[in-house]
């Protein structure tokens, strides 16, 4: 079966490294609050390898992830704070809500993926701010501007993170394998039909894609990562709030993406770290922080549209190509 | 026997420009069939309106005598109809590897689902290589789809078409761009395609050579309609298409 | 409901429709001289009322030197604008890296505004004052209207008779369309496109200044405003994409959606406005004004 082979293939193997060498370094630096922050970054991350389904593999500029990430958060919520008199087990609430989270998206996808892309990405701004507005008014459902809280803690087999530190660990592991499940998907014939339609259509139509369902399962799996996020934001802050699904909040999954790399998935999981964290760090220069932010992010388009990742593997093939030709120069004299 | 192509009657306008006009034709299993006339006279249309690109104001198209003239592009491709164009068409940012396996997973239509879950397929590479013999370049499947030369990818896409495993391949104009070796390989090519995998071969060509030599039947087209058809030899004496090349010639 | 109502909530829908127009206005501009949809466009509109506001308020500047000095700080904006956000990235392979970049020059220019000039919201005064300091107002019958409205509305319908004056009439406005339209040919001709590109660029961004300069009065200045250019994307696509008049009528159309929406949905105005868009975008993607375009999906 293919899936063996790919679990022992040496990039499969030096990203289970790389998480494993993350889990140990990083909870002896981090703690309590910075522990928060950088907990906070694994979950975007999630939202944001649906980001790279959608931008990078498909092609289309989407702002929809805030729209699911709050559903997967109000449903957490939902069932998981007691507020309608029943207070679900956070497994069985979290599959439910992905239940729910992927037949919303898809039938959302259904709708919005017969436009055009331009179209279509004015369509998502559209989702984002009737969500959003709904989110922050609706009391019944989203506790209105006060949001929701009281939300659970996450459980598994009756265990509990009992701090941040132990969050972490739960979300390496959600983590890798959503990477590993989406990296699947850039390896298999979905991740080669999502390219071919980004970057050929006709040729994508004459072989044989059916355009507009490979665009709809897309945007289903970016809904239901978001969703995901949500879920686990909801858990782990255990409050929600609707200030969290904005347009501008959208805005920034979608450069946590480009800065890493779109098409990468150590860019992705590197682009929403530092994008989360770099605030932290840089907390003495917070006065310029967002500035910086904003001029960096002008830079990285102009410089480095292929984020991180993508220089990195140009770096190294330009490095290979002098290589070859050392080698060739050596052979000849 | 029944032919694998044949178009019924089929005609299309842009606006006011008529592209097409009831135009009849077969193409049989096994055979290449050639479709030539002078510039601007409608070939690549038809090849559009074929393969489902563009839909036909009137008419009727049969792949193995089933209607497909309402049937959208990726359908007809899964069906059977392979095409390369005259600019090939290829996915810039993947390597050659993915875009030569987008031909398998047509030839192979297991879907996403299993595909996702590792269920086997075609042997790509072994199919690939036996076709990559008629041509004299070797591939780095690793390396970006820019590296090979135009001439390459124009032949490449052949090779990608016939991973389809298709019952008809649409060629638009494959020597264009090449030089004679990679003309003569293409023609090996497609000679093995028509006459070893059974495929029904439409071909566009400029290249007058080319199509003499290689094609069973040609269908001239002029101003959209046919003009004529029949074999090599009938049409080099035919009148009409002498004066649709020549008088054209003249009036340049 | 009565009609003086009815009338007041008209007025108003009609004049924040007309900001939303002349944002709107300078988006189909631009995306037709560069070909760039540019999300910065509220940022560059809520600078624009700062900039107003610190000439005319903090460095208490006469009304007949403010206004030739904003235009020259407008300008200037335009150009850097330009430079930065736009030039570099002319020839992009990534189409999207231009629109995230202008994601970023909004985020920078929110920035800017809070370094220069601090996060404590700016009153800018109406322009029609009452003896006691409050709005002025018309009473027209039964009917109140707010005179800060109607000057928006009056002074949208100018500067876009200016606008559409200048493209349709003028030559140097047809030599712009030209560029637009066909940078290659019209270089061939000889039309200087980074001049026409900077032209353009210039009266979006003053267009965009002296909207945010109306609107400041009615909302206070701070470095959210730039919020309301969703408002205008959604007139711009109901409207028709590409198309001027669409956009401007689309605009007009949100802004009186979501005036009349308050009368009873009136927290949820913005999903209101909102899910008409989708509706629209659905049953007539190419908005009300546009062509049809060739296939979905």
């Amino acid at each position: 079966m293919k899936m063996k082979k790919m679990f022992l293939k040496p990039s499969t193997l030096v990203f289970l490294l790389f998480a494993l060498v993350l889990s140990i370094v990083i909870p002896r630096v981090s703690q309590g609050y910075s522990m928060m922050v950088m907990n906070n970054a694994l979950i975007f991350c999630v939202a944001t390898f649906g980001v790279s389904v959608m931008l990078g593999l498909g092609g289309q500029l989407s702002f929809a992830t805030v729209s699911f990430m709050g559903v997967g958060a109000y449903s957490m919520a939902n069932f998981c704070s007691g507020r309608h008199g029943f207070k679900l087990e956070p497994m069985p609430a979290l599959l439910i809500t992905i239940v729910i989270a992927t037949i919303i998206s898809f039938l959302l996808g259904l709708v919005l993926m017969v436009l055009r892309n331009t179209y279509f990405t004015f369509a998502s701004i559209a989702l984002v701010q009737v969500t959003w507005s709904f989110y922050i008014n609706y009391k019944p459902l989203f506790g209105g501007p006060d949001g929701i809280s009281g939300v659970s803690n996450f459980r598994i087999f009756g265990w509990t993170p009992a701090n941040y530190n132990e969050w972490f660990y739960v979300l390496v592991v959600v983590l890798v394998i959503v990477s590993l499940l989406v990296e699947r998907i850039r390896r298999t014939q979905l991740g080669r039909s999502l390219s071919a339609i980004r970057d050929n259509e006709i040729a994508a139509r004459t072989l044989g894609i059916n355009v507009y369902m490979t665009k709809v399962i897309g945007f289903t799996i970016a809904g239901v990562l978001a969703a995901l996020a949500g879920s686990l934001y909801a858990m782990h802050g255990q409050f929600v709030s609707g200030d969290m699904f904005t347009f501008e909040r959208s805005t920034t999954y979608i450069i946590m993406a480009m800065l890493g790399g779109v098409n990468n998935t150590f860019g992705v999981i590197v682009g929403s770290i530092l994008v989360t964290m770099l605030p932290e760090w840089l907390r003495f220069m917070q006065r310029y922080l967002q500035l910086i932010y904003g001029i960096g992010v002008i830079l990285l388009m102009v410089f480095m549209p292929m984020g991180l990742s993508g220089l990195a593997s140009s770096l190294s093939k330009s490095v290979k190509r002098r290589l070859k030709k050392a080698k060739k120069g050596g052979a000849v004299s | 026997m029944n032919p694998i192509l044949r178009l019924e009657k089929v005609s299309k306008s842009f606006g006011g420009v008529v592209a097409a006009k009831d135009v009849t034709f077969s193409v049989m299993s096994g055979t290449i069939h050639g479709l030539i006339g002078p510039n601007g006279a409608g070939k690549s249309t038809l090849m559009d309106l074929i393969s489902g690109i563009s839909e036909v104001d009137s008419g009727k198209v049969f792949l193995n005598e089933e209607e497909v003239t309402k049937i959208p592009p990726h359908k007809r491709a899964r069906m059977g109809i392979g095409r390369t164009f005259q600019t090939p068409r290829f996915l810039q940012r993947s390597n050659i590897r993915d875009n030569l396996l987008l031909g398998t997973d047509l030839a192979d239509q297991m879907g996403y689902f299993f595909s996702y879950f590792g269920k086997k397929g075609s042997d790509f590479e072994t199919e690939m290589n036996m076709y990559m013999e008629h041509l004299n370049f070797s591939l780095d499947l690793e390396s970006d789809i820019g590296t090979l030369t135009f001439g390459q990818r124009k032949q490449l896409e052949v090779v990608r078409a016939l991973l389809t495993h298709p019952k008809v391949l649409l060629v638009d104009e494959p020597a264009a761009g090449l030089n004679n070796a990679e003309i003569d390989d293409i023609m090996s090519l497609l000679n093995y395609a028509a006459s070893e995998l059974e495929i029904g071969v439409l071909l566009i060509e400029h290249s007058m050579d080319m199509v003499m030599n290689i094609c069973e039947q040609i269908v001239v087209i002029n101003f959209g309609q046919v003009i004529a058809e029949g074999n090599p030899e009938e049409i080099s004496r035919n009148e009409a298409v002498i004066e649709a090349y020549l008088g054209r010639e003249m009036n340049a | 409901m009565d009609i003086g109502t009815l009338v007041s909530l008209a007025i108003n829908g009609l004049a924040m429709g007309m900001i939303y127009a002349m944002i709107a206005m300078g988006l189909i501009l631009l995306i037709r001289a560069v070909g760039v949809m540019n999300f910065a466009q509220g940022d560059l509109l809520m600078f624009g009322a700062y900039i107003a506001w610190w000439l005319f308020v903090d460095l208490e500047l006469p009304i007949y030197l403010m206004i030739p000095a904003s235009l020259i700080c407008y300008a200037v904006i335009a150009i850097v604008f330009m430079l930065t956000a736009y030039w570099p990235l002319r020839n992009a392979t990534y189409p999207a890296a231009t629109v995230i970049s202008t994601m970023g020059a909004a985020i920078t220019l929110k920035e800017l505004a809070t370094i220069f000039w601090g996060s404590y919201p700016k009153m800018m005064p109406a322009i029609m004052k009452k003896p006691n300091g409050k709005a002025a107002v018309i009473k027209i019958g039964k009917i109140t209207l707010q005179w800060q409205f109607v000057l928006c509305i009056i002074v949208g319908i100018v500067l876009i008779y200016l606008v559409f004056t200048l493209f349709e009439k003028m030559y140097v406005g047809r030599i712009m369309q030209a560029a637009a339209q066909d940078k290659y040919a019209a270089e061939l001709i000889g039309i200087p496109t980074i001049l026409t590109t900077a032209a353009t660029y210039i009266i979006v961004v003053t267009l965009c200044s002296i909207a945010g300069t109306m609107v400041s009065p009615i909302f206070t200045i701070t470095n959210t405003l730039g919020t309301i250019q969703l408002r205008a994307f959604a007139g711009v696509v109901i409207g028709g994409f590409g198309n001027i008049k669409g956009a401007i009528f689309g605009s007009l159309l949100v802004g009186l959606i979501e005036s009349y929406s308050t009368i009873q949905f009136s927290q949820y105005k913005d999903a209101v406005v909102f899910l008409t868009l989708i509706v629209f975008l659905l049953i007539r993607p190419q908005g009300i004004f546009g062509e049809k375009i060739a296939e979905k999906g």
